[in-house]
């Protein structure tokens, strides 16, 4: 899937998968792909400043810790980030149902029809 | 003999990138610096599966985006950097204005109605930019998640500093004049040389928010 289908939901991803704990930004890139079985192509460039603007809003924080005997800038959900993240997948659940329903992909959308 | 070079494809990105954006150093660096790990680690995954190193620093890069597509969201981050500390600076400084502002208008007393209008206008930069630096201030932190920031703001800031540059220029010049025709000259001239050191440190932040706002309209 094209780059330009995961605009808009990119930060939503980007929260989602440092939900379990900390990461650097090439390891959320690959979990994005990973969790994704390999279906979006993220272009990689997006997602470090994706990653300091979540940090600016406060949805992230980040410290350097060594990762591979590197020191690496590791990124981290804060509590805020745990909502606003509880309220993407919100929002996400009601807009699929929506859609599903609309393209007659539920059992009661298609006993409507 | 052949002169010709092999250039690293992450070195000659990194370089084009690091180029193209502008900001505060720190920010800058710190980002260049995780922009490079990134790409050392995508090169790092690929040679693991035995791909050549020159082709996997090709890909990497090729994954990563344009440079001139790329740079934009990385400007954006730089631009809202610069225009906080640009913000913090007007926000310490202004008051070195309004001293020098009341300084002039004190020695206005006198008839020359040349310096009481200075002081007027130095009061009204002073103001302006004092309001702006805290509002930017404000739109960028503590209301950042809940107030998209102004497409405007960096703008507005960067020449409202300027302004406040400019105007801390013009009261170093009308103390320093006044230091010479005055029996308090101690006074005025310490205030006209706070005024000079204020000048620099605005006009330099000032100038470097310009080029971040230029760089984001150039991008």
């Amino acid at each position: 899937m094209k780059a330009d289908a995961v605009r808009g939901h990119l930060d939503a991803m980007l929260l989602a998968v440092l939900e379990p704990g900390p990461l650097h930004g090439y390891a959320v890139i690959t979990a994005v792909q990973r969790r994704s079985g390999g279906v979006l192509e993220l272009r990689t460039g997006t997602v470090y400043p994706a990653l300091n603007r979540l940090e600016r809003l406060g949805l992230l924080r980040s410290r350097r810790q060594p990762v591979s005997d590197r020191l690496r800038r590791c990124y981290e959900l804060t509590e805020a980030g745990r909502r606003d993240l509880a309220g993407a997948r919100s929002t996400w659940q009601e807009f699929t149902a929506a859609i599903d329903a609309v393209l007659g992909l539920t059992a009661s959308a298609r006993r409507v029809t | 003999m052949s002169t010709a070079r092999r250039v690293d494809p992450v070195e000659d990105y990194l370089a084009t990138l690091t180029t193209s954006l502008h900001g505060p150093a720190r920010a800058k660096a710190a980002m260049m610096r995780e922009v490079r790990d990134g790409l050392v680690d995508a090169v790092e995954a690929q040679t693991r599966f035995g791909v050549p190193r020159a082709q996997a620093a090709r890909r990497a890069v090729l994954d990563f985006g344009a440079a001139d597509e790329i740079a934009p969201s990385f400007q954006r981050e730089l631009t809202i950097a610069q225009t906080r500390r640009t913000a913090r600076v007007a926000a310490v400084t202004v008051p070195v204005l309004v001293v020098c502002q009341l300084l002039v208008h004190v020695v206005a007393r006198d008839p020359d109605w040349r310096l009481g209008a200075l002081a007027v206008h130095l009061a009204a930069v002073a103001t302006a930019s004092g309001l702006l630096a805290v509002t930017a201030l404000v739109v960028t932190g503590p209301l950042t998640r809940l107030l998209p920031t102004p497409h405007r703001l960096p703008s507005a800031v960067a020449w409202t500093a300027s302004a406040a540059a400019v105007g801390m220029a013009l009261a170093a010049v009308a103390l320093g004049v006044t230091s010479a025709l005055s029996t308090d000259w101690p006074l005025t001239a310490f205030a006209g040389v706070l005024a000079i050191a204020a000048h620099g440190v605005v006009a330099a932040s000032a100038r470097e928010c310009r080029r971040c706002v230029r760089a984001g309209e150039g991008n």
